[in-house]
């Protein structure tokens, strides 16, 4: 079966209102769709970190979701500033966060350290001063 | 008539408006042929449309005071919020002594249970880590297991304290001499009342029935009027207050908290209670032990059954019990917390058994949204343009309920018929136009 696109929203940044709504609708599309309460909660979890992480950090992106019979996938995309260093980036507490957004209680540096060990799969591309991609996988347990 | 639910429609007085269909937080309410049905697999008794509704076209169910006559033994148990409906001084003895002369041969109170949950939930959460959620309100249990299914395990697997003082009660009964008895409680909310029928978690409910608080209470009020009610003497000597302060929303999380040491957040009202548990699926409120989620806004104590202001009922409760800081002394192995089963999902909002079909399915429905106008005006009889889209999808509306959609087919079949008027047998001769010209 084709990969579906379940999902496709622009992000802006700093758009904070909007913070959770894309992670909300993909979690009502995956119940319509019949996927098991794990995977969802995983999905959720993984998407609202990507959400925020466009929010917080990037110049703006899109956020979109395909899922198939074995696989859901989110795939953020933003346009800059780019991860300076990757490795690093994923490390628990690692955050690049100004005070500012740590005092609206974000910047913790779990963000993408969450992606990581909810996703069985996860892709990172970026290029500093251009653009991030990042793309998390979640098997669909059946 | 349902059989799951205790929330009913009484169709002579619906006038097809949709305010409840707007408010229901499940979207399980629909106007078809001018009349507002519920569908039983989404409803969870919560209450909020017959609080919508302004021609008192829905109501629920409860047993009456008349009931007690087919039993040799009644039982009554008392809700905490059930002190809220009187003077901020309520004496509870003399208001459990009011509740015997209505004709019962026993009077319990919930509190005692409810301060036992308090002690084991706090033994609970310092052997488990993560965000627990109360299991005492039996609309958010029912919510969770039908929207946040995925929220399922962070309910604290115990069973409520009404439940609990049941099987207390139960198992206390001399069933050798009193074979005929019965259990009411008496409820401050239909949802109670749901879960005796159709309980969540357990094989079957203790309790006989329940006795809408609204029913005893100017009965109450006359007894306590005009009465004596030293004679009557009650079994327990000792007055549950830390129990009792549940009856309002932040008396659970106030016990738990007592030393500062468990972190709990209590949350009232069921369209914010939606907003946190959608925080929670997202991996929010981190560092928050213990939700005190009551579906009710300001409590139990605002249970539609209720007669009192709930706010003042509020008031009464928290002003009669802050100054008490001691539990009841009681044995917790008299109280059998544990469920008997895993809380299930309810799982209706499925598009297809089948994935393949469900994505098909889901394909339709995202075209039949983008053709709607999303204005969510619920003339159709649906909440909203998505829900409707949902309903004919699954065969459930036909498109053409959209008053925006049927505008349009008429419009265009309008503009059809306009223009065939003006096609002509070829046979025929446009005489008549020509006639007209030259005149």
């Amino acid at each position: 079966m084709k990969k579906k696109k379940i999902i496709d929203s622009e992000i802006e940044k700093g758009d904070f209102a909007s913070g959770g709504e894309v992670s909300s609708k993909l979690k009502s599309l995956l119940r319509k769709l019949g996927v098991n309460n794990t995977d969802i909660r995983r999905t959720s979890i993984i998407t609202y970190e990507l959400e925020m992480n466009l929010i917080i950090h990037s110049e703006g992106g899109r956020l979109k979701a395909y899922i198939d019979t074995e696989q859901i996938s989110i795939v953020s995309d933003d346009k800059g500033p780019g991860i300076e260093d990757i490795d690093r980036a994923f490390e628990a507490g690692y955050s690049t966060a100004t005070d500012d957004i740590r005092e609206l209680g974000f910047g913790a540096g779990m963000g993408l350290n969450n992606v990581k060990r909810f996703s069985d799969d996860l892709e990172v591309e970026s290029e500093l001063g251009e653009y991030t991609k990042l793309k998390a996988i979640i098997n669909i347990e059946k | 008539m349902s059989n799951k639910h205790s929330v009913l429609l009484k169709e002579d007085k619906c006038e097809g408006c949709t305010n409840c269909v707007k408010n229901c937080p499940t979207k399980a309410i629909r106007v078809h042929q001018g009349k507002a049905t519920i569908k039983e697999d989404l409803c969870i008794d919560c209450a909020e449309c017959i609080r919508t509704c302004q021609y008192h076209a829905k109501y629920a169910k409860t047993d009456d005071l008349e009931q007690l006559k087919n039993y040799d033994y009644n039982t009554a148990l008392l809700a905490p919020s059930f002190y809220g409906q009187f003077d901020r001084k309520f004496n509870p003895d003399k208001i459990k002594k009011a509740v015997y002369k209505l004709g019962f041969d026993e009077v319990w109170d919930v509190a005692y249970a409810a301060e036992a949950v308090s002690k084991k939930t706090k033994q609970f959460l310092t052997k488990h880590k993560g965000t627990y959620i109360s299991s005492s309100c039996p609309v958010i249990v029912r919510l969770i297991s039908l929207l946040y299914p995925e929220l399922i395990d962070n309910i604290v697997p115990f069973n409520s304290p009404v439940d609990l003082m049941a099987d207390y009660v139960d198992k206390k009964i001399d069933k050798k001499n009193k074979d005929n008895y019965s259990i009411f409680f008496i409820t401050p909310c239909p949802a109670k009342v749901t879960a005796i029928k159709n309980p969540l978690g357990r094989d079957k409910s203790n309790l006989t029935g329940a006795i809408s608080v609204e029913k005893v209470y100017p009965k109450i009020m006359n007894i306590i009027k005009n009465n004596n009610l030293k004679n009557i003497k009650i079994k327990q000597k000792y007055q549950p207050f830390l129990g009792i302060s549940w009856g309002q929303s932040g008396g659970e999380n106030d016990i738990l908290n007592d030393e500062g040491v468990i972190e709990t957040l209590s949350v009232s009202g069921i369209h914010n209670i939606k907003k946190v548990l959608d925080e929670l699926t997202r991996g929010n409120l981190k560092g928050i032990r213990y939700l005190e989620l009551v579906a009710c806004p300001t409590g139990c104590v605002g249970g539609i059954f209720n007669v009192s202001n709930p706010f003042q009922a509020k008031y009464n409760i928290k002003s009669n019990t802050r100054s008490k800081k001691d539990f009841i002394e009681q044995n917790l192995d008299d109280y059998n917390f544990k469920l008997d089963e895993k809380i299930k999902e309810i799982g209706a909002e499925k598009l297809d058994e089948d994935f393949v079909k469900a994505i098909d399915k889901l394909d339709k429905l995202e075209k039949l949204i983008e053709s709607l106008p999303g204005l969510d005006c619920a003339a159709c009889g649906a909440p909203d343009c998505e829900t409707f889209a949902e309903d004919v999808v699954n065969g459930l509306a036909k498109k053409s309920d959209c008053i925006f959609v049927l505008r349009k087919e008429i419009g265009d079949l309008a503009d059809k018929l306009s223009l065939l008027t003006h096609e002509l047998p070829p046979v025929m001769n446009d005489k008549e136009n020509n006639n007209k010209n030259n005149e």
